[in-house]
């Protein structure tokens, strides 16, 4: 197994560098050209001609970027929290309960995850029109919810199975009721899993396009997803000003990532083993 | 004394009473709290998920227009929509070879890559793999819409990295080729951006499924004589197969229904009917033709042929797992 001979390290520094070239260079070339001054006439230019913020300056200034991007982080952080609490709820109850049909609920979760969610943007878009919630970021928010939901139960209900029943009667037996122990003990021992789904469901409302792009029509609303699309020109584009935007809307998603990537494959291997 | 005892009597019959109640409230609760527990999350899924689900169904019956929506009547006209759209040649030429064979470029490439990488991974040393599974996070992590505007901003025809490379070459005339308007590089380019937003779910996933494989496995097949190959098709293959199969599942559903991917592109929006795929024809259909009932009609069609799909491999599955 460990013959590492010249060919054999070739082979695999080639691939690395395969590997890296086309995974990084999108990166690479957003990041670059929002600080490139000449980033509108970059070419084939490998390094960029200068170093400026005035791309940055001009998204947020003129652009409203930084509306944008906290509407995003509203949305984001509404649908965290409640999806975190609402897939608990329903996780501690298929796992710890036994009562009838509860088979039935789990598979119809499951389910209901295969639904193509882009076939029910017109009937969700024609229900929010109802309730004229169709320009509110609450109503984005709630749709969210809804996407991040059967994921986040499913996740959930692995980590509640493999807390050991025995801590729960032992608490039980100090005294604590349902509600005490949900919250000292069963809590506490799940909040991996809850970083996991939460980090799913931020990202999803993060990203999210079409849904936000359809509900929301007033700019002052706008997702930084959405509002990133008001920098395309008619006749020609202001490239600097799409990937500053574009940079700033990757950044945080990217830091996210990179900083939770253990915990993020773990929370994955646990939810799927168990 | 009869007092007495009728009293005590009383004494003793009301806790026991008191008891009774108070046991079959707590069954009650017990048999309640489940239901109390899922009730907000079943809500919203029948709300948000079920509901509309029916209800893009229905549409898909109706002629439903502005005036429709204005009025909020419901004018049912069977399979009038469905027969329109399937007696259009546009579908046939156009619309549903683009979504099927992009589709399935994306994803054949997407496993390939993924595959790849993944095994490359496990071959890495621990430095060289932390640095590979970072970057790999990275591709992950970029939203659809700003990996679109990269994508655009790489192959732009003016001042592209691309075409400002090929035209330095001499390969090109920068001017006379614009890669947005052909329908075989317009979804190239889209191939290219799917794909690497694609594969690092796919390599991720597989990577933690060869994790699995003991060590002395290997070894051991390395002992009884097996080469590289025999160990890869006899030991890596049928570890990695069940994990395989579901991200082929999930790949599948995700490539047939892109949708940012293609509608920001240039001319991806409607401007140029020779790219549409099944979602951003469905979705301007609705919202830039204001026909509701044939957009439904074309999303369902789009959720009927992902059903199929998943139904047909779940079944190849099983009918593979029975063999052995």
């Amino acid at each position: 197994m460990n013959r590492t001979g010249p060919w054999r390290r070739l082979g695999l520094g080639t691939a690395v560098a395969a590997l890296l070239a086309f995974t990084l260079f999108p990166v690479y070339w957003m990041v670059s050209s929002a600080f490139d001054p000449g980033a509108d006439h970059r070419g084939a230019a490998v390094l960029p001609e200068g170093v400026t913020l005035d791309h940055f300056r001009h998204v947020l200034d003129e652009g409203d970027f930084g509306r944008y991007l906290v509407n995003s982080a509203l949305v984001g952080l509404g649908t965290v929290l409640l999806a975190g609490l609402l897939a608990l709820f329903a996780a501690v109850a298929v796992a710890r309960f036994r009562f009838r049909m509860r088979t039935k609920v789990l598979v119809m979760v499951l389910i209901v995850q295969m639904v193509p969610l882009e076939a029910l943007v017109i009937p969700l878009f024609l229900q929010m029109r109802d309730l004229r919630m169709l320009n509110s970021l609450l109503g984005l928010t709630v749709v969210y919810l809804a996407f991040s939901l059967p994921f986040a139960i499913w996740t959930l209900r692995g980590f509640v199975a493999a807390v050991p029943r025995e801590l729960e009667e032992a608490a039980y037996l100090d005294g604590c009721g349902w509600w005490r122990m949900f919250r000292s003990v069963l809590l506490p021992l799940v909040a991996p899993g809850l970083v996991a789904t939460s980090v799913f469901a931020f990202i999803v409302a993060w990203n999210e396009f079409v849904f936000a792009f359809v509900f929301l029509q007033d700019d002052g609303k706008y997702t930084a997803a959405v509002g990133l699309h008001r920098f395309f020109g008619q006749y020609s584009t202001d490239w600097g000003a799409v990937m500053a935007g574009s940079t700033l809307i990757t950044l945080p998603v990217l830091l996210f990532f990179v900083a939770v990537q253990r915990r993020l494959s773990a929370g994955l291997a646990a939810g799927a083993l168990r | 004394m009869p007092a007495e005892a009728s009293a005590s009597s009383g004494q003793g019959g009301a806790p026991a009473l008191a008891h009774a109640r108070g046991a079959r409230r707590a069954a009650w609760t017990r048999a309640a709290r489940p239901w109390l527990l899922l009730a907000p999350a079943l809500a919203v899924l029948a709300v948000l998920l079920l509901w509309p689900l029916v209800r893009v169904v229905l549409l898909s019956f109706q002629n439903h227009g502005l005036r429709q929506i204005n009025t909020g009547e419901s004018d049912y006209t069977g399979l009038d929509n469905y027969r329109e759209i399937l007696g259009d040649p546009f579908l046939w030429k156009t619309v549903l070879p683009n979504t099927v064979f992009f589709a399935a470029a994306c994803v054949f490439l997407t496993l390939l890559v993924g595959t790849l990488v993944a095994l490359l991974l496990a071959r890495l040393g621990r430095t060289w793999r932390v640095v590979c599974s970072t970057v790999i996070m990275m591709a992950w992590a970029m939203p659809a819409v700003t990996g679109t505007y990269v994508w655009i901003w790489i192959f732009d025809p003016l001042n592209g990295v691309v075409s400002g490379g090929l035209d330095a070459a001499g390969a090109i005339e920068p001017r006379e080729t614009n890669w947005f308007t052909d329908r075989w590089s317009f979804y190239a380019i889209a191939t290219l951006n799917v794909v690497h937003h694609g594969f690092p779910f796919v390599a991720v996933t597989l990577y933690a499924a060869l994790l699995t494989i003991p060590r002395e496995l290997p070894e051991a097949a390395l002992m009884d004589g097996a080469n590289a190959w025999q160990r890869f098709w006899r030991i890596t293959v049928p570890t990695i197969r069940p994990v395989f199969a579901v991200v082929t599942i999930l790949s599948t559903i995700w490539d047939f229904k892109v949708f940012a991917q293609v509608y920001l592109m240039p001319g991806g929006s409607g401007a140029n009917p020779e790219v549409l795929n099944l979602g951003v024809w469905s979705y301007i259909q609705s919202f830039s033709r204001n026909e509701y009932g044939m957009g439904s009609a074309i999303a369902v069609l789009l959720t009927l042929l992902l059903l199929a799909l998943t139904v047909g491999y779940v079944k190849a599955l099983a009918g593979e797992g029975e063999e052995p």
